[in-house]
C-alpha cells in the first residue's frame, strides 16, 4: 500500500501546476478566489484556453480527440485547478452529452456535435427536469411527437443552468405517452435553443443571482435526425449519463480550495483580540471537517480507481455526491460563521460588470452568506442526496 | 406555573396579526426589498398607533410598563410577517439605555419612542472584535463642554433609518448623537433578509453622556441581552411560517405518484423539526422570563441558553427546511428562502451561537 503520488503522477501534477501559472488569465482567477459569478465570456474564454491545449476534454477516449486519462490523473488535474483559481468546465456538453453520443450517437451526430462541445464553440444545456418531474424524473411530461421528418416538442423544463447563455439543449421527452412504464416511453433528443418557439425565462435565486431558467417548448420543429440512439430509450441513455458524472462528483478540489479558503478568513479574522484560527472552538470545528476531508479524498481516489478494475460503479457515484457535497456545504458554513456579522450585508451583486460597490467586510464575508444558501443546491440538484440514497440503498442493500 | 400569555398579550397579539395581515403581502416584500426599502413609514407608524412601542416602556414616559414577555408577543409577530422595521433597535435597545441612564436624555427621549416619533439605533460591536458586546477601539474624547467621538462601529441594525445613534466608547460608557451630526459618515445597506443597517464610522462627532462616563458596562450587556431575547421570539414567528410551509409542501407535492410526505425519510425529519420547535419555544419563554431579572448570573444563563440553543435549530431549520422542499426552496420568488435568510440575521447579530455557548460555559 502507498497512498502517495508515482513518480509520473507527480510530475505531471507539475505539469499541470505550470500551465495553470502560465494559462489561467488574473481576471477570472480574482472571480473564483472572491466566490464570484461566472459570466459567459469567462466560461467560454477559459474553456478555449483549455481546448487549446487538449484539456477541456482529457477523459474522452483519444479516437474523439481526448486523452483518455484515467481517474487518477483527472483528481490531480481537478485539485490542482480549484487551488488555481480556474472555473469549471461546464459539465453538459463535456461530461454529460458527449459520452452518451460517443456510446450511442451516430457517426453523423458524432461528427457534427464532438468538435464544438470540444471547442466550447456550441454551449450546452441540459433539459431534464420538469416542474412535475424532480425526483421523480420519469414522469415527466414534455412531449415529442414525430411529423414527417420531424418532431414537434411541447412543453417545459426547469432548473436550467445557465441556459440563458445555451445555443443547443439536450431533452429527454415523452415519444410513448401509452408506454407501460413511465420510463419505457422518454426519448433523448437535441434541440437548438435558436429555433421559433424556444423561450428561456430566468429564475433568480435566495441569493440574488441568475444561474437557473425554466425553458420552455411551444410547437417547436425538431430535426428527426436530432434524436439520439433509439426512439423510446431515452431513459437508460440517461442513466448511463448519470454514471458518467462520477469522476469529480465529490467536488475534492472545490473542497480543498475552500478550506484553504477558510484557513486564510480565519487567519485574518479576529477573537477576542487573537486570529480566529487560535480560538479553541473554531479550530476544533475546522479540525473536524478537514479529517472528513482527508478521508474523503482517499475514499474519491479509491474508488475511483476501484470501478476501473471492474468494481461495480452503480452506488460509486451516489456514495461520493451524498459525502462531497456535505463536506463543501459545511466549508461554506463554516466560512459564514468566520465571517460573523460581517457575512450580514447583502451585495449579491458586487464585483459584476457595471457595479462598483465595496465590500462592507472584506469580500470574502460579503460573498460568504449568499454563497451558503446558494451552496445548498448542490444537496438537491443531479439528484438529491435522498435520492441518492435510495439508488445505493436498492443497489447495495437490495431494498 | 403557567405557560400562557396574559389576556392583554393574546389581545395584542390578534390586533397585531390583524393589522399585519393588511398589510403584508409576500410580493410587496419582494418589491419592497427590490428597491431597497428598509422602512415602511405605514407600518412603522401603525405599529405606534397599536401602541407595541409605548407598550413596554415606563408610565412616567407614556408607556404601559410592559414586560419582557409583551416583548417576545410582538416580536414573534414581526418575525412571522418579515416586517423590516427597526422596532428592536428603538424599542428594545435604546429605550432600555435611557431608562438606565436617566435623567434629562431619559425624559425628552423615551415620550419620543413611547410614540413612534423618532427613530433610534444602538451601536456597540466593532470590526475586527466579532461578537464582543464591550468591543472598546471607538474613544469618547471629553473637551470644555461635550465629548468627541471616534471609532467604527459593525453592522448597526436600524442605523441606516435611524434619527439618533447611541454609541458605546470604551466598551463601558454610551452617548447620544444625531445620526446626521457632523463627523459622523454612515454606510448603509441592506442585511439578507432585507432589514436595514449600517457601518458607523465616527470622526470627532460631538455627542451627549449617557449615564456617568465609564460607569455603563453592565447596562450595555443588558441591552444586548434583552435585544438577543426579543431576536429569538422573532425567530420563533420564522419557525412557525416555515413549519406551515414545509408541511404544506410535503402534503401537497406529489412524486412517485404519491404524497412526498409520505415517505419516511421526509415525515420522520419533519417530525424532528417539530420537536425542535418545541424546545425553541421553552427556552425562548425562559429569556423572555428573565431577561429582565436583577441577578445578573439568572438573566445572562437564560439569555445564552436561548440564543445558543435556537441559533443551532436555526441553522437545522434553514437547511432542512430548503432541502425537504428540493430546488424550489433555493428561488427568491418563494417565500420559505425569506425566512431562512430572517434566521440567519436573528442568529448573527448580539452574539451568535459559539458565543453565547462559550458564554453559558463560563458563567
Amino acid at each position: 500500500m502507498d497512498l502517495s503520488l508515482t513518480t509520473e503522477q507527480s510530475a505531471f501534477r507539475d505539469e499541470v501546476r505550470t500551465f495553470l501559472t502560465d494559462a489561467l488569465p488574473e481576471d477570472i482567477k480574482l472571480i473564483s478566489k472572491t466566490q464570484g459569478h461566472m459570466g459567459e465570456e469567462h466560461y467560454r474564454r477559459w474553456h478555449s484556453i483549455l481546448a487549446e491545449k487538449g484539456w477541456a476534454t482529457p477523459l474522452w477516449p483519444i479516437e474523439h480527440g481526448g486523452k483518455g486519462w484515467g481517474p487518477a490523473n483527472y483528481a490531480i488535474f481537478d485539485e490542482e485547478c480549484h487551488m488555481a483559481g480556474a472555473p469549471r468546465v461546464l459539465p453538459f456538453g463535456v461530461s454529460m452529452l458527449a459520452p452518451v453520443l460517443i456510446a450511442v450517437g451516430s457517426d453523423a451526430q458524432k461528427e457534427r456535435f464532438l468538435p464544438g462541445i470540444q471547442s466550447g464553440k456550441d454551449w450546452w444545456s441540459q433539459g431534464f427536469s420538469e416542474p412535475g418531474a424532480g425526483s421523480d424524473l420519469a414522469s415527466l411530461k414534455s412531449t415529442a411527437v414525430r411529423d414527417g421528418d420531424h418532431y414537434i416538442v411541447n412543453g417545459q423544463k426547469t432548473w436550467t443552468t445557465l441556459g440563458q447563455f445555451g445555443d443547443w439543449i439536450f431533452c429527454l421527452v415523452r415519444t410513448d405517452p401509452k408506454s407501460e412504464k413511465p420510463q419505457t416511453g422518454i426519448s433523448f433528443i437535441l434541440i437548438d435553443m435558436k429555433s421559433p418557439g424556444v423561450e428561456v425565462r430566468p429564475i433568480i435565486m435566495m441569493d440574488g443571482c441568475h444561474e437557473v431558467n425554466e425553458v420552455w417548448f411551444t410547437d417547436v420543429k425538431v430535426p428527426a435526425e436530432n434524436l439520439v440512439g433509439k426512439e423510446n430509450h431515452g431513459w437508460s441513455y440517461a442513466k448511463m449519463l448519470l454514471q458518467h458524472e462520477r469522476i469529480g462528483i465529490a467536488g475534492v478540489g472545490l473542497s480543498k480550495e475552500q478550506l484553504a479558503s477558510l484557513k486564510r478568513m480565519a487567519a485574518t479574522e479576529k477573537k477576542n483580540g487573537k486570529p480566529l484560527i487560535e480560538d479553541p472552538v473554531f479550530k476544533t470545528k475546522i479540525a473536524e471537517i478537514e479529517i472528513e476531508l482527508r478521508a474523503l479524498d482517499i475514499t474519491n481516489k479509491r474508488m475511483l480507481v476501484e470501478t476501473e478494475r471492474g468494481m461495480d460503479p452503480g452506488p460509486v457515484s451516489s456514495m461520493l455526491k451524498i459525502r462531497g457535497s456535505e463536506v463543501a456545504q459545511k466549508l461554506f458554513e463554516l466560512k459564514m460563521d468566520a465571517s460573523g456579522l460581517y457575512s450580514l450585508p447583502f451585495q449579491p451583486h458586487i464585483g459584476e460588470p457595471g457595479n462598483n460597490e465595496e465590500p462592507v467586510g472584506t469580500i470574502h464575508n460579503t460573498r460568504s452568506a449568499p454563497t451558503y444558501l446558494n451552496t445548498r443546491k448542490i444537496s438537491i440538484y443531479g439528484g438529491s442526496n435522498e435520492i441518492q440514497r435510495s439508488i445505493v440503498s436498492k443497489m447495495v442493500l437490495g431494498f | 406555573m403557567n405557560f400562557d400569555f396574559s389576556e392583554e398579550q393574546n389581545m395584542l397579539v390578534q390586533s397585531l396579526e390583524r393589522s399585519l395581515a393588511k398589510s403584508y403581502d409576500f410580493e410587496a416584500f419582494r418589491e419592497q426589498l427590490a428597491s431597497k426599502i428598509t422602512h415602511v413609514p405605514e407600518t412603522w407608524n401603525m405599529l405606534a398607533e397599536l401602541g407595541v412601542m409605548a407598550m413596554p416602556l415606563p408610565e412616567s414616559a407614556g408607556g404601559f410598563d410592559g414586560n419582557h414577555v409583551d416583548i417576545m408577543a410582538v416580536c414573534t409577530e414581526l418575525g412571522r410577517k418579515l416586517i423590516t422595521e427597526p422596532y428592536v433597535s428603538s424599542v428594545v435597545l435604546a429605550a432600555y439605555i435611557f431608562e438606565a441612564t436617566g435623567g434629562a436624555p431619559a425624559d425628552e427621549h423615551l415620550p419620543k419612542i413611547a410614540m413612534g416619533e423618532q427613530k433610534y439605533a444602538v451601536g456597540f460591536y466593532e470590526p475586527g472584535d466579532r461578537h464582543n458586546t464591550l468591543a472598546s477601539a471607538t474613544t469618547a474624547t471629553q473637551t470644555a463642554d461635550t465629548w468627541k467621538l471616534s471609532g467604527h462601529k459593525a453592522v448597526v441594525l436600524g442605523a441606516d433609518t435611524a434619527d439618533f445613534l447611541i454609541i458605546s466608547a470604551g466598551g463601558d460608557s454610551v452617548f447620544l448623537l444625531p445620526a446626521n451630526a457632523e463627523g459622523v459618515s454612515l454606510n448603509q445597506y441592506q442585511l439578507l433578509d432585507g432589514r436595514g443597517a449600517a457601518d458607523v464610522v465616527l470622526n470627532g462627532a460631538e455627542a451627549v453622556l449617557l449615564g456617568t462616563a465609564g460607569g455603563s458596562a453592565a447596562i450595555i450587556e443588558e441591552a444586548a441581552d434583552r435585544a438577543a431575547a426579543a431576536l429569538t421570539a422573532d425567530t420563533l414567528g420564522a419557525f412557525d411560517e416555515i413549519i406551515e410551509m414545509t408541511k404544506e409542501y410535503l402534503r401537497t407535492r406529489t412524486q412517485f405518484g404519491r404524497p412526498i410526505g409520505s415517505f419516511q425519510v421526509l415525515s420522520h425529519r419533519m417530525v424532528d423539526l417539530l420537536v425542535d420547535v418545541e424546545q425553541a419555544k421553552s427556552i425562548a419563554m425562559e429569556a423572555a422570563v428573565e431577561a429582565r431579572n436583577k441577578d445578573v448570573t439568572i438573566r445572562m444563563k437564560a439569555v445564552s441558553a436561548a440564543k445558543a440553543k435556537i441559533g443551532a435549530i436555526s441553522r437545522k431549520f434553514g437547511q432542512e427546511s430548503v432541502q425537504m422542499h428540493g430546488g424550489i426552496g433555493v428561488t427568491d420568488e418563494y417565500a420559505l428562502g425569506a425566512y431562512v435568510k430572517r434566521l440567519l440575521v436573528n442568529e448573527m447579530l448580539f452574539g451568535d451561537a459559539d458565543y453565547h455557548l462559550t458564554r453559558y460555559a463560563n458563567l
